[in-house]
């Protein structure tokens, strides 16, 4: 029996009757996540013996997976970094706490882009992830492992964290949905930090509802976060089936430009379908509306979102020196011992971002580069919050096309990476809700439409998102390589 | 953009060090980042925007009760530690002789 290709309520209720017990569903996931593990390298660790709960909720007995950047108290957790390959946390981050006291059971610790600084799941310590509909292509990253392990059906649900479209896009690769919600809705403790300013928690799983059931459990203020958000103290499930009709929806403009002429038939097959679900959501009661946003702004958004997270980044890990926690150097004195550490510790593509970051943060740079960014920032939120005055959330594809091939080469320079590729950065800048769903296949790959609302409208997002899936034809989706 | 020697001095301050291909391949990676750059220092009217730190403005500071709680144990702290002695974490000498 394939139980964890089900979702929850399927699950649940198999529990409920007792049709099937915990312990089976967490044999299932171990051994699917080690059939699969040579072939699409989804885990960093998989945990062979299942601790016992008895709490009671609507994920108690249910196997899940939660990505190598959040900590788990005497569960190996790496970062996929060679410099923390052999870290055993001495403390539970507050999404895994919440998950254990609601009972659910964890499977693995996920495969990410080498301490979540990276969007294509080739960079972490323990190799690269492999996507489940094509081996041949990336997952996209950074939380590569829980993308994969969702989708091919080694858990209903996974933890991811998302600093420019790390859950998002990988989520959009992958054919399943993904969330990050409002900044702040879920506790980052325990989180490693990358970018603070940018780095949310977030899930994935294979429809909205699941998504609904599992934020709901771990939402909430965390006195040992400062930046968590009051609890609205709303449940995200009950008002999925809310009324939609006359819910405002736009998408922008200058993102498809000449996109008709293009010569790359995968982003204009991906284009033409994105404008066939616009259809689709507008049958359903919608009122979806072209709007023009400031090209220069959309131009903006990846420089902005590198400035800030490099900068950001090369602070927050400066606690990686090896000495307290982590690999330890060789050297004769405290420098050489950390020079050392961090030398053999990180890999070429961290090092080159911590560089950036550096020389963004030079006195002579910050004024032009750093501050400029943190302003464009603003820009961008100001014309966001402008739109959401008239419209309840922003649909677009989530990615101009389907999962690139390992070794693709792209143009950084072009509108399509620029604008397309990366507009999901603008959910992190704004701190705004925004969910990834998957919406069809272009060369039998998956492709995906992403939804970002209203600062705290967290529920209108869900809800709007549920709406939408019911015209995909893509809810519940298992990849090829997990049948 | 930055010469080599720079890239290498921003390295140092960030307490690591690059092979020097890898150097290489840094100065090519800046040459497009240099160019993504400029869409910023494009956009019209920048110089008036208050620069954006958090995505929401918090109007008032957190302070947590001065409460006493319990902090990390000392076993616990030095579980991580590669070396240890005498309940501390040891480092090569630091007052040179």
């Amino acid at each position: 029996m394939n139980y964890m290709c089900k979702n929850i309520d399927e699950l649940r209720a198999m529990l409920d009757r007792k049709a099937v017990t915990s312990d089976l569903l967490f044999q299932e996931a171990i051994e699917r996540a080690k059939q699969y593990q040579e072939a699409y390298n989804a885990f960093v660790t998989i945990i062979e013996e299942k601790k016992e709960q008895d709490a009671t909720s609507i994920l108690s007995g249910i196997p899940y997976a939660l990505k190598d950047n959040i900590s788990t108290k005497g569960i190996l957790t790496t970062s996929s970094s060679n410099i923390l390959k052999n870290y055993m946390p001495i403390y539970n981050a507050t999404v895994y706490q919440k998950l254990e006291s609601a009972g659910a059971v964890l499977m693995g610790k996920t495969v990410l882009d080498e301490l979540a600084m990276g969007g294509t799941g080739t960079t972490g310590h323990t190799g690269i992830v492999k996507n489940p509909w094509d081996s041949s292509r990336q997952i996209g990253g950074s939380s590569a492992g829980s993308a994969a392990a969702v989708a091919l059906g080694i858990v209903p649900f996974a933890i991811g964290s998302d600093t420019g479209d790390s859950i998002r896009k990988p989520a959009a690769f992958g054919g399943i949905v993904g969330y990050k919600p409002t900044y702040g809705r879920i506790s980052r403790y325990g989180l490693f930090a990358f970018a603070s300013s940018l780095d949310h928690v977030g899930c994935f799983a294979r429809n909205v509802k699941d998504v609904a059931y599992v934020i709901n459990i771990i939402k909430g203020e965390d006195p040992y976060d400062m930046t968590s958000l009051p609890d609205d103290n709303k449940n995200y499930v009950d008002t999925l089936e809310n009324e939609i009709k006359e819910r405002k929806l736009f998408y922008i403009k200058e993102a498809f430009e000449n996109y008709e002429t293009s010569e790359d038939l995968e982003f204009k097959e991906t284009i033409n379908q994105f404008f066939k679900t616009v259809e689709k959501v507008k049958e359903l009661g919608f009122i979806v509306e072209e709007v023009s946003f400031p090209k220069e702004l959309l131009s903006a958004i990846y420089p902005t979102y590198m400035a800030i997270s490099c900068a950001e980044a090369t602070s927050n890990n400066a606690n990686l020196t090896g000495i307290p926690f982590g690999v330890r150097g060789e050297g004769n004195s405290i420098h050489d011992v950390m020079m050392d550490a961090r030398t053999k510790g990180f890999s070429e593509l961290i090092k080159r971002r911590f560089v950036l970051g550096s020389y963004i943060l030079q006195k002579e740079n910050q004024e032009k580069l750093f501050h400029n960014a943190r302003r464009v920032r603003r820009m961008i939120v100001d014309k966001m919050n402008e739109l959401f005055e008239h419209y309840d959330g922003m649909l677009m594809p989530a990615s101009g096309g389907i999962a690139p091939i390992f070794g693709e080469k792209t143009d950084q320079l072009s509108d399509r990476y620029l604008i397309l590729e990366n507009h999901l950065a603008i959910a992190n800048f704004g701190g705004f809700p925004s969910i990834t769903i998957p919406s069809g296949f272009v060369n039998d790959m998956p492709i995906a439409v992403n939804l970002t609302g209203r600062q705290f409208e967290d529920d209108v997002v869900l809800n709007m998102a549920y709406k939408i899936e019911e015209i995909t034809d893509c809810k519940d989706q298992i990849a090829k390589g997990g049948k | 953009m930055p010469t080599k020697e720079q890239l290498k001095e921003y390295a140092g301050k960030l307490m690591f060090d690059m092979k020097e291909e890898e150097y290489d391949t840094l100065q090519k990676e800046f040459d497009v980042i240099l160019k993504q750059m400029e869409f910023i220092e494009k956009i019209e009217g920048i110089e008036k925007v208050k620069p954006m730190t958090f995505p929401i403005e918090i109007g008032h500071a957190h302070f947590r009760k001065d409460e006493q709680k319990n902090t990390l144990a000392t076993n616990d702290a030095l579980k991580n530690a590669a070396m240890v002695e005498q309940n501390q974490v040891r480092v090569p000498k630091v007052v040179e002789e």
